[in-house]
């Protein structure tokens, strides 16, 4: 017994021996650094690695270590499904990177968990005034920013203006309100028998129901400023976008619906682009779609209709932020870096060459006139520069993280049938009340 | 040097030992400490980040009254677990049955059938989502052959859960490939003895090869009962989102959990979650461990 005991005693001695030969680093070691120039190397982390965006990103990494001597950015990619739970990990451990690439939704949380750095050290008041108010917005936390906004998105609606002709629209007068969308959505149906030859429009694919909310209401579920007093899930306008949304599919009815779903997801069978489908909402990406499978299409873009005459083309949106990780060993360089990323001539790249929104409102309007652009490319990108004005972001508040996960199941009970409009937006209020008392 | 206590038995014990540091090394690094941690980690409302502070069982109090989400998790799982294990182990011995016969091309048909159990991961689960599409898939193709109007599978909430199970059931090569095994085992003379005494091929089934496979159902039923608990893969991927949709149906307890930790980092938690979890999946562990002797049968063994 008392030899095996001291075998055991001999044994975790040499356990804690060999584990300090192998010298667990768990704080910031200087090496690593500065390179053998003698420049700050900045550890910079992006989920873009596909062979689209990749090159681009690396340009501009590459761009900004040309343009000084201080600072050498070394770019890793992550994998989309990988990258935060890493970099949440890098943080615990005292060792995380520079600047990562993350959800703009959930800044304000990671500011107040802190993850990411408090940003307003560096930036003056002006700094702001670069970018989309929205997009800012949605990055304070107590009124300091805590991730500087990259990259954006909207919502717009797309249509066939050979169909608006066929039978008697205005090709260049899209839709204006929710009444006129689903009166041009009768009259570009074309049924045969049970199905259709082509289908004017449905409003569920391309965005999710809470697109359409935002747009009837013109503000999220929360009060000013996100703040949780008021939490406006279960409200009569609510309840009637529900079940106009719901009317949609009754009339068109559910074995359509799912067959043109299919289609969409399948992407280059796209009803759209075939003109099986006349109208359809989608990001302002999509158009790069339309020109790879579909360059002989007539089509043309605008903003969401409106609810009510004069209510707002209010559309949807989310991005991405530049942050720098709570912990980085140089947050002066990481700094140095993200300015360059948000400034306007990275800006500007990032966009033509991806036909993507971006958050610097000096590089999305140069983009939206480049001469990369075809013309349809500049009209495109135009109106999405023009919907950012009415684009809202849905951050999470603080006191709420994941409220769409109390949300969805209960919209998603109503369109199932088990429940009615006013049941499910009841339940989904208390159960989002709930959610803001336990955090609080 | 000295040689007492300095034996052969002692010096080879010590052998032994540093044979097996690196595990012991990795262990108590990474299972040991991290599980103790978790456990620590459950009393306090740990964000991973900032902060760690002692609130006592708020986290399990709050888990097993207030969250409702918690219910519908466990529920999920346990749906899932209670459906999934018994089917898929006879699944499982059905499929070794068929391929127990010794019929022409038999190898082809045991590699076929093992084929689906080496794909794994994402990549089948996107595969399964295409052949479930309801107005599209596969499945519902065939069955509209025999005049079955399909459900909805991964759109509707009563179909979800019977979806994952149907793709389980297609990939039950790897536990077949046990049972298989372990029936080539089995002494042809108890079949030739049951023959003579004019025993059918069925009762030969239930009387020989049930009883002498018993203990790899008992070990396939406690590993399968143990992975059905944890699974998340299926339910991360083929609810779209990642949330669990649609209403819920596919919010399993550890993408519950997961969620809780990543998407909230509510990390303690969702400690909290796992203990509670573990303590589940051991009562039912011991419950198996108990009755095995009932209906478990090791040759050789006095009875």
């Amino acid at each position: 017994m008392k030899n095996s005991f001291k075998v055991i005693v001999l044994f975790l001695c040499s356990i804690l021996i060999l584990s300090g030969c192998a010298g667990f680093q768990t704080s910031n070691s200087d090496e690593g650094n500065t390179n053998e120039d003698g420049k700050t190397v900045v550890d910079f982390w992006s989920f873009w690695g596909s062979e689209l965006r990749r090159p681009i990103i690396d340009k501009i990494v590459a761009d900004f270590n040309a343009s000084q001597d201080e600072i050498e950015v070394k770019h890793t990619y992550s994998p989309w499904g990988d990258i935060w739970t890493k970099e949440l990990a890098a943080i615990a451990a005292g060792n995380p990177p520079d600047v990562v690439i993350n959800d703009i939704n959930a800044t304000a949380i990671r500011g107040q968990e802190n993850q990411a750095m408090n940003l307003s050290e560096f930036y003056d008041d002006s700094f702001s005034e670069k970018f989309y108010p929205e997009l800012w917005n949605a990055t304070l936390y107590e009124g300091d920013s805590y991730g500087i906004p990259f990259n954006t998105d909207t919502r717009v609606l797309y249509y066939n203006k050979d169909a608006f002709e066929e039978v008697g629209l205005d090709p260049e007068d899209p839709p204006e309100t929710w009444e006129e969308l689903e009166e041009y959505a009768a009259k570009l149906d074309v049924k045969n028998g049970e199905s259709y030859d082509r289908l004017g429009f449905y409003p569920l694919w391309g965005v999710g129901y809470d697109v359409w909310l935002l747009n009837a209401n013109g503000e999220n579920y929360f009060g000013a400023d996100n703040n949780v007093d008021t939490v406006n899930v279960n409200t009569e306008t609510n309840v009637e976008v529900l079940n106009w949304l719901k009317s949609w599919r009754d009339r068109i009815g559910e074995d359509v619906v799912n067959s043109y779903q299919a289609q969409i997801d399948s992407q280059q069978g796209n009803p759209f682009f075939s003109g099986d489908l006349a109208m359809l909402v989608q990001q302002p990406t999509f158009y790069t779609q339309i020109r790879d499978y579909a360059e002989d299409l007539n089509f043309g873009v605008a903003q969401l209709p409106e609810y009510e005459p004069g209510n707002g083309h209010t559309s949807w949106g989310g991005g991405f932020v530049a942050e720098i990780p709570e912990g980085s060993s140089d947050p002066e360089a990481a700094w140095a870096f993200i300015e360059y990323l948000t400034g306007p001539e990275a800006q500007e790249y990032w966009a033509v060459q991806n036909f993507d929104n971006v958050a610097n409102i000096e590089a999305a309007e140069a983009a939206a006139q480049s001469d990369e652009f075809t013309e349809e490319g500049q009209m495109v990108y135009q109106m999405a520069v023009d919907s950012m004005e009415n684009t809202l972001l849905t951050p999470a508040p603080v006191e709420a993280p994941g409220f769409y996960n109390y949300i969805n199941p209960k919209v998603d009970e109503f369109f199932l049938g088990s429940l009615t409009a006013e049941e499910a937006l009841a339940q989904a209020q208390a159960d989002v009340e709930a959610l803001i008392e336990s955090n609080q | 040097m000295r040689k007492k206590g300095w034996t052969m038995r002692r010096k080879e014990g010590i052998y032994g030992y540093i044979f097996i540091m690196p595990f012991i090394v990795g262990f108590i690094g990474f299972t040991a400490g991290p599980l103790l941690f978790s456990l620590a980690g459950s009393f306090t409302d740990y964000n991973i980040t900032s902060q760690m502070e002692f609130i006592g069982v708020e986290n399990y109090q709050s888990l097993i009254v207030e969250d409702g989400l918690f219910r519908t998790s466990l529920w999920n799982t346990l749906y899932y677990v209670a459906l999934s294990v018994p089917l898929t182990t006879l699944g499982a011995i059905f499929l070794s049955a068929l391929l127990n016969q010794d019929v022409p091309g038999i190898r082809y048909f045991r590699t076929l059938y093992y084929l689906p159990a080496i794909l794994s991961g994402v990549g089948v689960y996107l595969l399964w989502m295409q052949l479930l599409e309801p107005g599209t898939g596969m499945v519902n193709l065939i069955l509209s052959w025999v005049g079955i109007d399909g459900p909805n599978w991964l759109f509707d909430p009563d179909w979800t859960k019977p979806s994952l199970i149907l793709m389980k059931l297609w990939s039950v090569g790897g536990s077949m490939l046990l049972y298989l095994a372990s029936m080539q085992g089995v002494s042809k003379s108890l079949y030739e003895a049951a023959e003579i005494d004019g025993a059918s091929r069925w009762k030969q089934f239930i009387h020989i090869t049930i009883p002498m496979i018993t203990p790899v159902i008992f070990f396939d039923v406690v590993t399968s009962l143990i992975g059905g608990f944890q699974i998340f893969q299926e339910a991360y991927i083929m609810s779209g989102n990642g949330e669990g949709g649609p209403a819920n149906s596919l919010l399993f307890y550890n993408l519950y959990m997961w969620n809780q930790a990543f998407e909230s980092f509510d990390m303690g938690y969702a400690m909290a979650m796992s203990w509670i979890l573990f303590v589940i999946v051991f009562i039912l562990t011991i419950i198996n461990l108990k009755l095995a002797p009932r209906w478990v049968h090791y040759e050789g063994e006095e009875k």
